[in-house]
């Protein structure tokens, strides 16, 4: 009876009603857009982090991996000591460098990735063969150094390192082959990056390469804990930083919490639209309808049936307008993530609208109370107004 | 090239108040060479709790021995909205001593290069580009606008919102102005009924809607300048910084009134368009 009744009451206003539901139906797309903001991009780059299975980082002193070009020096020693550890279960080493690939007369440049193929978070091969340990003469190829290059699987291309402008040459040269086209997964988009044993890697840097690398990914074994490893090797190792994912992803949250300032204050300007707009409305009907309501007291019909009334047309509104809403913020979000990972240097893989059910829950839920909430004003006047005075005054 | 000199690439151990923190579980071994003097800027300086003439040691990244430093200066960097979010601390050497420190003589992230007054950048770099080997060369105005790439998506990003939050205003506007237009059903139908027409009943309804508008954006520009207060004097406060992040410029109130009266007046019209083109005889029908 009560939602029969909330129904036929909306109906009734169809205009109105339509409007209302626009209007809940854009500060829901704004409130779930800011939800998915909040902690969207936090999520992504957590996914990123832990997606190979690497749950701790080692890098210089105060730095996080790729954070400066500051490097960690001998890395074999290091390496040997981080395997020995209990629950380590493997190391592998990153070294970042500049690197140029002579294209005719022309230089190219690149980012160089130093890496052990056999341990190693940071790309999958997409066609060809992976590099082999030893392989001083091979490389892997991103799909825009690729195309900048116009590279194959199986062709070679000459690498230089360590260039002197003073004499106008590289003093480190190499002839690689084309193992195969990897994707990047820490990549800027059209980002030229390849990929090359640790070794080749530090002979292309020069003296100031040997025996380091950029960072250290650790992989545990299946019962260590990240935190409790990560404690132990910072009192064992003091003069390097060991984060975990939780931390990379604390540090990143701090650099971007604008965007979760922002989300809070739009999304709570979203809810405070929906609860004026559903009260609005609610409080309209209930004038209007006034003097029904009082006749219907007056027949014995019991206040918490008119609470409920009231109560179950805010509660129909909000559904309708919420489930619209969360198309609308869908396509929305999309837009606007399309904006944001447009940022200079942003790996590819990062997005900054990432749905998570306990937040989409949580949202519907604060959606509904809100307004539910939005009728408790009108519902408390349509249960309190004096019958008799009502109807004196209200009759035609 | 190596960038990390722009930054703290130094590996600093703090002597005195601060604890040392050794390197990889060594101590580095104190070079008794000359002290380096060092510039740091004021919010390292409060943190270390560092003064002019303080002593700290220093040393690179997996260096094996220290230098001695001393505190020469402390200042206040410029405020540079690119780093903010950083919050590292960055401190100033000599580039000789920086060079020497690192053990990478004779390096520069980059350099800068003043022209002739009248020499056209564009050309110049263009020119030296040809001879380039290992490095380019740009001219200020690229740097700035790549340097900028980051506050352009951010404002492209505040554009989106501020569309979307628009376009949520305007249907809440109009749910306002139908419900209240609506409200009057019975004041219309009597107005008509002795004789008012149309066209007065609907610039009277319209002139209440233009007055809300006003009113309405008027106290949206008041709240408007408190909150950007607000939120300068807050991140003021968290990133210690002189920098403005909201900036409430007069064009922008003028643009947000305009608009919102504009919006006003037309959903105004709308909803006293949907009332006046009512029979009263009906208007009065509904209203009871």
């Amino acid at each position: 009876m009560t939602w029969h009744w909330a129904w036929r009451d909306l109906l009734r206003h169809r205009g109105r009603t339509a409007l209302s539901l626009l209007g809940v139906t854009i500060a829901t797309a704004l409130l779930l857009d800011m939800v998915l903001l909040s902690g969207g991009i936090e999520r992504s780059f957590e996914r990123l982090l832990a997606g190979k299975g690497f749950e701790l980082r080692v890098s210089p002193q105060g730095t996080l991996p790729f954070d400066t070009d500051a490097t960690l020096d001998h890395v074999d020693a290091l390496i040997s000591a981080l395997r020995a550890e209990p629950g380590v279960a493997n190391v592998g080493p990153v070294l970042g460098a500049s690197a140029f690939a002579r294209r005719r007369e022309t230089l190219v440049p690149l980012i160089v990735y130093g890496i052990d193929p056999d341990v190693q978070g940071i790309y999958q091969i997409e066609s060809g063969t992976d590099l082999r340990r030893s392989d001083m003469a091979g490389v892997l190829v991103g799909a825009p150094s690729a195309r900048r290059l116009a590279l194959a699987v199986g062709d070679t291309v000459r690498l230089t390192g360590d260039l002197d402008p003073q004499i106008a040459t590289g003093l480190r040269d190499r002839v690689v082959t084309v193992r195969g086209i990897a994707d990047f997964v820490y990549d800027a988009a059209d980002q030229p990056s390849i990929a090359v044993t640790l070794p080749l890697a530090q002979f292309l840097v020069g003296p100031r390469g040997a025996d380091r690398a950029s960072f250290l990914m650790i992989k545990l074994a299946g019962n260590a804990r990240p935190d409790v490893t990560a404690a132990r090797l910072r009192a064992t190792m003091p003069g390097v930083t060991i984060s975990s994912i939780a931390d990379m992803v604390a540090q990143f949250r701090l650099r971007l919490s604008y965007f979760r300032q922002m989300s809070i204050i739009l999304g709570t300007i979203a809810l405070i639209v929906t609860v004026m707009l559903v009260g609005t409305l609610l409080a309209v009907a209930v004038n209007e309808r006034i003097a029904d309501i009082a006749a219907l007291r007056a027949i014995g019909i019991g206040r918490q049936t008119i609470v409920r009334q009231v109560l179950a047309e805010g509660f129909l509104l909000t559904i309708g307008g919420g489930t619209a809403g969360v198309f609308l913020g869908v396509a929305t979000a999309r837009w606007l993530d399309a904006i944001l990972t447009s940022f200079p240097g942003l790996p590819a893989a990062i997005s900054f609208f990432v749905p998570d059910s306990r937040h989409l829950a949580l949202a519907a839920a604060i959606l509904l109370s809100a307004g539910v909430a939005a009728g408790i004003w009108p519902a408390w006047h349509a249960v309190t107004a004096p019958i008799a005075e009502t109807l004196r005054s209200e009759a035609p | 090239m190596n960038h990390a000199a722009a930054r703290l690439a130094a590996w600093i151990a703090l002597a005195g108040p601060v604890a040392t923190r050794p390197l990889a579980g060594q101590r580095p071994a104190i070079d008794s060479g000359a002290l380096l003097p060092v510039a740091i800027e004021r919010r390292f300086a409060e943190t270390a709790r560092l003064r002019v003439g303080d002593s700290i040691s220093i040393s690179a990244p997996g260096a094996s021995t220290r230098r001695r430093g001393i505190v020469a200066a402390i200042y206040e960097p410029a405020p540079d909205p690119s780093t903010i979010m950083r919050r590292d601390f960055h401190v100033q050497f000599h580039l000789s001593d920086l060079a020497a420190l690192l053990d990478q003589p004779d390096r520069v992230d980059r350099i800068g290069v003043v022209l002739r007054s009248g020499t056209n950048p564009a050309a110049a770099a263009a020119i030296l580009n040809r001879t380039a080997f290992g490095y380019d060369l740009f001219p200020s105005s690229v740097i700035a606008s790549r340097s900028s790439t980051t506050f352009i998506v951010v404002s492209r990003f505040h554009r989106a919102i501020a569309f979307i939050s628009i376009l949520a205003s305007t249907i809440f506007l109009l749910c306002l102005m139908v419900l209240k237009v609506e409200e009057r059903r019975r004041d219309v139908a009597l107005l008509r009924f002795i004789g008012i027409s149309r066209r007065t009943v609907f610039l009277a309804l319209q002139l209440e809607a233009t007055v809300i508008a006003l009113a309405g954006s008027a106290t949206g520009a008041v709240i408007a300048a408190v909150a950007s207060t607000l939120v300068n004097v807050y991140y003021r406060r968290v990133f210690e910084t002189t920098l403005i992040f909201s900036e409430l410029t007069r064009g922008t109130v003028l643009f947000a009134m305009g608009l919102s009266v504009i919006l006003g007046l037309g959903v105004g019209a709308l909803s006293a368009w949907r009332l006046v083109r009512v029979a009263p005889v009906e208007l009065w029908s509904r209203a009871v």
